[in-house]
């Protein structure tokens, strides 16, 4: 091998573990007991591996927050994938006064950073009597983001109309058409919009940590934040905790990676 | 196509489309215009009173933004905030265009390694922030105990006022790095191999060739890099909440942190929304001043 291939291989390879480093120090540091810390270098794993960390925080209600996200994650990225693909449709292929209007109104939204809602959203869930319940926490993003509905809206145009005139000529009714003609033919984008939306879902932190308060609604990301506040710093039990937020995202990346990493392109194209 | 339906048909199905229409954009039409678009117009009334928790909200026009441009916190976090997002912008944008320059050669397992680069995105921030802050531990620290290797004491990363930003904004590129790669990667390989050809036909050298055909050819996607790692840099919150808290000092209370602080905890929704609106008009001016530069450049199109 040339010094040309050998460069940038040790280049690669570098940025690599220096991306990777923080998860596999997370991994070493929740299996080790209390006295292991202290006696082992950071990147030394604890032996015998111990799980004192994980049962201390199981102990305190983490299996619950871990529960709590699964299916909130769940249910808003399902809310925001049908409610997005409903209203995508209707901008690509339907023709109704006021439509390009809503688009723009709906691609101005794009720019609305979420911490400024945060004040007016939670004054109108209080208003409602929704502050510290499942609906104040979901309401707000599961019924579909603009950023979601353009990115199908312009994969949509793209399908041939000719596809969905003959399905109808054939009888098919707007959703037989959108459920066994449209969607079928868009599963790079639905990848795509899936990923980002379970991504951003999981991780969400500001609105679950504005809205909730009661232990039985809290979130991963809250738990794990107010941690510090509640038990102290308590490295193993931190990132046990980190590690139970962190590797069910990566998990679904080992499995998924090819799809994600052509998904993730795909949206930064106009 | 199908031959024209009589005239009555046709209005009837222009009417039943818009019923349709209508109707498939019901519920995400509540949501862009109650929760993203109220919330804009409201935040914004807010702003005009004197709005405290338990305390009858009062009307007090521009009080709160004549408070605003002479209260020092909130000249401070907009001034951290900049800082930060002078680091995390250019930090990001330089990294990964690098990157991308990498993972674009032809070599085995290249997709492995770009998707190595790629997973830090998914990184749940709060966690990943806790992580970063038991590697910057000053005494069991990974990255101390690394520098100890070396003989070198390393400092107390975020405690040290002068270094906590720097470190909180460091894990900002880390996450960012090799998602934004992508990007450039998708835009090098738009840009036909025949230009390098040519210019190593005219004696270019790499270096030349990057600066004078592949870095004008990329503006796209830089406009794409910067504006959206402007907006969510300026929004900096989750890593800072897990932290620094803002600290030491407060020397990491970015704009975000300020508004929270004033709305969740001191119960004082008026003014923080006045500070939301002021930091909502500062990320809409940056934007579309860097909208504005890019379209004076001239673009090129090759499909």
């Amino acid at each position: 091998m040339s010094r040309f291939r050998i460069l940038p291989y040790g280049v690669l390879v570098a940025g690599c573990v220096f991306a990777i480093f923080p998860y596999f120090l997370t991994l070493l540091t929740a299996f080790k007991g209390p006295g292991q810390l202290f006696e082992t270098a950071p990147w030394e794993p604890g032996l015998p591996p111990s799980t004192a960390a994980f049962d201390r925080l199981f102990a305190s209600g983490f299996g619950g927050y871990l529960v709590n996200t699964v299916a909130v994650t769940a249910a808003i990225t399902a809310g925001q994938l049908l409610f997005a693909v409903l209203a995508a449709y209707a901008f690509a292929r339907l023709s109704f006064p006021g439509r390009d209007v809503l688009f723009w109104v709906y691609l101005s939204t794009l720019m609305v950073p979420p911490v400024v809602t945060m004040i007016p959203l939670y004054l109108m869930m209080q208003e409602l009597g929704l502050v510290d319940t499942w609906a104040g926490l979901m309401l707000p993003t599961m019924l579909g983001t603009p950023y979601a509905i353009f990115l199908l809206r312009q994969f949509f145009r793209t399908i041939p109309a000719d596809l969905e005139d003959a399905a109808r000529i054939d009888g098919a009714g707007r959703v037989r058409t959108l459920l066994s003609i449209v969607l079928p033919l868009s599963k790079p984008i639905l990848v795509t919009v899936t990923t980002l939306a379970v991504v951003a879902n999981w991780n969400s932190f500001l609105w679950p940590l504005i809205i909730t308060s009661s232990e039985d609604k809290r979130l991963l990301s809250v738990g794990i934040a107010l941690f510090k506040s509640e038990i102290g710093v308590d490295y193993n039990a931190v990132m046990a905790g980190s590690l139970i937020a962190l590797a069910p995202l990566l998990v679904l990346f080992i499995f998924f990676q090819r799809f994600i990493v052509r998904s993730v392109a795909v949206t930064g194209l106009k | 196509m199908l031959k024209p339906a009589p005239r009555r048909g046709r209005q009837a199905q222009r009417q039943r489309q818009t019923l349709a229409g209508y109707a498939m954009l019901a519920p995400s039409l509540v949501g862009v215009l109650g929760f993203l678009l109220a919330p804009v117009l409201i935040v914004i009334v807010l702003s005009l009173f004197d709005w405290k928790l338990l305390a009858t909200p009062e009307f007090i026009g521009l009080a709160n933004y004549r408070e605003l441009f002479s209260d020092s916190d909130v000249w401070h976090s907009f001034l951290v905030t900049l800082y930060y997002v002078l680091i995390c912008v250019p930090g990001t944008t330089i990294l990964s265009l690098l990157l991308s320059l990498l993972v674009n050669r032809k070599l085995r397992g290249m997709k492995y390694f770009r998707a190595l680069l790629v997973i830090p995105w998914m990184a749940t921030p709060v966690a990943m922030g806790l992580v970063w802050t038991w590697i910057f531990d000053p005494g069991r620290g990974a990255l101390n105990q690394f520098l100890a290797v070396f003989g070198i004491d390393g400092p107390a990363w975020l405690s040290s006022s002068l270094l906590a930003m720097p470190s909180v904004a460091a894990v900002h590129i880390w996450q960012f790095a090799g998602y934004n790669m992508l990007f450039f990667l998708a835009g090098l390989q738009n840009i036909p191999a025949a230009l390098r050809e040519a210019s190593a036909l005219d004696g270019a050298s790499p270096v030349a060739h990057f600066f004078a055909i592949t870095l004008p050819l990329l503006r796209p996607t830089m406009l794409f890099v910067l504006i959206t790692n402007v907006i969510g840099s300026f929004q900096a919150f989750d890593t800072i909440f897990v932290m620094t808290e803002g600290g030491p000092g407060n020397s990491t209370e970015v704009a975000t942190y300020l508004i929270y602080d004033e709305a969740f905890r001191k119960y004082d929704f008026g003014y923080a929304s006045t500070i939301s609106v002021l930091l909502f008009v500062v990320i809409l001016v940056v934007t579309i001043s860097q909208f504005v530069y890019f379209e004076r450049r001239t673009t090129y199109d090759f499909s």
